[in-house]
């Protein structure tokens, strides 16, 4: 239902972003996620970043 | 000279001499290329190729070409794949009136580097201008004469099982370019189409053996609709394997984006090729020296099994059918 | 860092196919609610590799699957009688109304426009003042935060040609409604980076097993792993195997938004009928903005195909392939159920992947 793609930050201005998905860019909506900055990895969906990703914990 | 095309320039008379002379004549000028009402023209072979296609895109310019070289490569690489070196081409202009005659211009002179890179010559031509949202921009129509290489006979119905299964370079530009081009989706990228004519390239690889038995272009549709139409008409199985289809990245980050499969994305620059698997390494190896072709890749084999189909060995290791073609591509967001 | 991760998660992969493949424990069927997911296994071939035991059934989590016939209905009368411009995900465009999809009014003349993101068709009414532009809003939590900025954005500038046509639906009640026809839910990741994953934990107090999945290939094999280890050790059992991305609070930011905007209503759901709660309408404050009222589209009968089985395949009562329409009357460019028009609906994968 969800056609997501994990993209890079690379810049930020007025809860908007423009992001990097292995070289298709676009300017998405930041303003729901707290704390994002250029270099920060998000879940895209429908033109706005759902989630932020981080690294797994784990070994 | 005006700046846009009027209907006056389609009436016949003094504007569209001059419109003739000063955008069409002057690129397409060649001996063949007469004032008469036909060309006359002499080839040297018993069997000639004939072809002819239409051409719409809208926008008419893109990143990576324009309609006018679109529609040059589109009638040479018909050609091309019959294993036909093409010879002679005649277009026929539709223009909306209104037009930019700098747009035009550059239009005209893209087919002239293309037919000079494709080695074909324009030798007639046609114009005619329709009234204000008759037609999109312009639409061209381009015929193609190509001489055949002795024992050379490519067809979709030759496929055979045990044949290796190349393409000429990575996939889907050409869709995706205009794709990003003509729907508003924001989305910036890196991608240009891979229009090119290829000729030189069928002609290499008949340099390494004649006993090639498929060569598509794949255009509309995509190579994933090339796959299925010589698997029916050959009456074969297709595996790929999708590690092997090359993809710029770019082109598969956009598709993320958009749930879209590359495969069903059009190409204009891009062969599908159906030969002997022992000639497949040294085709690969000629292609490579070839500037439109130098991402060319071994990317499937022909099986007997599952005749029609066209099946995808997936990256944990199963088995899938490719989807079959569906029709307009449509983004899938929810 | 994500091809890091990629790497690392490369060597786990073939560790876990292998206990996929030699899984010894009781029967299970697993549900993979999104549509997503559906696409993706189908296209990876999981199924091949599953044991005979192991079940999955494609749930309801397709929106377009799921949204009912007179929606379509209405969007066409909007885009043909009131000539409104429709945003539309390319999602919608094919899916059968009751005469004719969006595609079929395009062709008639209505100006249908695909966007990438409701904040595009926003963006679009702000440049076409002259135009009254409808958005068709359609999707689960994941989606419904991107519709609910769209408002906010149009409202913000001060438009007043902008309304959405709200069919968004909401899971927790579906997860309620299907769990006797399940063992185990594949969760949908991204609804659960929206919501977290409370719901999840108080289902399984109630006995509904489930997990937490991504959707790269690493991601679902990870998830049918852990399914099935879990599973074979007996107890009802909860796992987040989408931690980079799901957080157990969700996205705070993105609730807020739909609770300023929407609220919840009653919905139908295509196959499932009308299930209380589970639909999400604007705020009374907000209706100007609802294009039903905006148009005072008059109420559709909507008529599903009879013959169509999706409503049963949607609940994972038939599959697709028991269907008499399948393949034949129905087939993805001849659609009948809206379960074989979109890209994600259970009946389009079976045929699309030859599932055998």
């Amino acid at each position: 239902m969800c056609v997501g793609l994990p993209a890079k930050i690379l810049t930020m201005k007025d809860g908007m972003a423009v992001v990097d998905a292995h070289g298709a860019k676009r300017e998405i909506s930041a303003e729901l996620i707290e704390d994002l900055e250029p270099g920060d990895y998000v879940m895209v969906h429908a033109g706005i970043a759902i989630a932020k990703i981080t690294e797994e914990e784990d070994d | 000279m005006d700046k846009t095309v009027t209907l006056a320039h389609g009436a016949g008379g003094k504007q569209t001499n001059e419109l003739i002379d000063q955008v069409f004549k002057k690129h397409f000028s060649n001996p063949d290329l007469t004032s008469d009402d036909a060309a006359v023209l002499s080839l040297d072979t018993e069997k000639i190729a004939f072809t002819t296609d239409g051409f719409i895109v809208s926008p008419q310019e893109f990143p990576g070409g324009n309609i006018g070289k679109l529609s040059i490569c589109g009638t040479v690489n018909d050609l091309a794949c019959m294993g036909a070196r093409p010879r002679y081409l005649s277009c026929a202009f539709v223009i909306e009136e209104g037009y930019s005659m700098e747009k035009l211009e550059r239009i005209a002179s893209a087919m002239e580097k293309t037919a000079a890179e494709a080695g074909v010559r324009i030798v007639a031509g046609d114009t005619k201008v329709a009234g204000k949202g008759q037609v999109d921009g312009v639409f061209i129509t381009t015929t193609g004469i190509g001489t055949l290489q002795e024992g050379v006979r490519t067809s979709g119905f030759s496929a055979r099982p045990g044949d290796a299964i190349i393409v000429s370079g990575d996939i889907g530009r050409h869709g995706l370019t205009i794709l990003l081009a003509r729907e508003d989706l924001g989305i910036d990228a890196e991608v240009t189409s891979d229009c090119a004519p290829l000729w030189e390239c069928v002609e290499s690889m008949l340099g390494v053996t004649q006993d090639i038995h498929v060569i598509r272009d794949a255009t509309r549709g995509g190579v994933g609709t090339v796959l299925y139409e010589i698997a029916e008409q050959s009456g074969v199985g297709i595996l790929l394997d999708r590690a092997k289809i090359p993809v710029q990245e770019s082109v598969q980050g956009v598709c993320g984006m958009l749930g879209l499969e590359p495969l069903y994305l059009a190409c204009e620059g891009r062969l599908v090729v159906f030969a002997p698997r022992q000639y497949a390494e040294k085709l690969v190896e000629v292609l490579h020296t070839l500037k439109p072709s130098a991402q060319a890749a071994i990317i499937g084999e022909v099986t007997e099994d599952q005749p029609g189909r066209v099946v995808v060995t997936t990256e944990i290791g199963a088995q899938t059918l490719l989807p079959p073609p569906g029709g307009e591509l449509l983004p899938r967001i929810c | 860092m994500i091809d890091r991760i990629m790497s690392k998660r490369d060597k786990q992969k073939a560790e876990e196919l292998n206990e996929i493949r030699s899984y010894d424990g009781p029967p299970v069927r697993i549900m993979e609610v999104c549509g997503t997911h559906t696409h993706e296994i189908f296209k990876l071939g999981v199924r091949q590799i599953l044991p005979p035991q192991v079940t999955l059934i494609s749930g309801p989590g397709c929106p377009v699957c799921v949204t009912p016939v007179d929606y379509i209905d209405k969007a066409i009368y909007l885009a043909l009688e009131k000539q409104v411009t429709i945003c539309t995900f390319g999602d919608l465009v094919r899916v059968p109304g009751s005469q004719g999809s969006l595609a079929n009014a395009r062709a008639k003349g209505g100006k249908i426009q695909i966007v990438y993101s409701p904040l595009d068709a926003a963006d679009y009414a702000v440049e076409h003042p002259e135009e009254e532009v409808v958005f068709l809003s359609v999707g689960f939590e994941t989606t419904t935060p991107a519709s609910c900025l769209a408002a906010k954005r149009a409202r913000e500038a001060g438009i007043s040609n902008f309304s959405l046509l709200v069919a968004n639906k909401t899971m927790p009640s579906a997860y309620r409604a299907l769990k006797d026809s399940v063992d185990v839910y594949l969760y949908p990741g991204h609804v659960n980076a929206i919501m977290g994953t409370d719901t999840c934990r108080e289902l399984v107090q109630e006995g509904v097993s489930g997990v937490v999945a991504g959707f790269t290939a690493e991601d679902i094999i990870h998830a049918m792993a852990t399914i099935l280890k879990r599973y074979a050790q007996g107890e009802p059992f909860f796992e987040n195997c989408y931690e980079q991305v799901v957080k157990p609070d969700g996205s705070p930011g993105a609730r807020k938004l739909m609770e300023r905007w929407m609220e919840a209503c009653d919905t139908e759901w295509r196959g499932l009928g009308v299930i209380p709660g589970s639909g999400m309408r604007l705020k009374e404050e907000f209706r100007d903005m609802d294009a039903e009222i905006k148009f005072a589209v008059p109420k559709m009968q909507g008529s599903a195909p009879t013959a169509c089985r999706c409503g049963e395949v949607l609940q994972g009562k038939c599959l697709p392939t028991e269907c008499g329409l399948f393949g034949k009357a129905c087939n993805p460019l001849h659609p009948v159920g809206a379960c074989m028009v979109s890209g994600e609906g259970a009946c389009s994968a079976y045929y699309n992947y030859g599932s055998r």
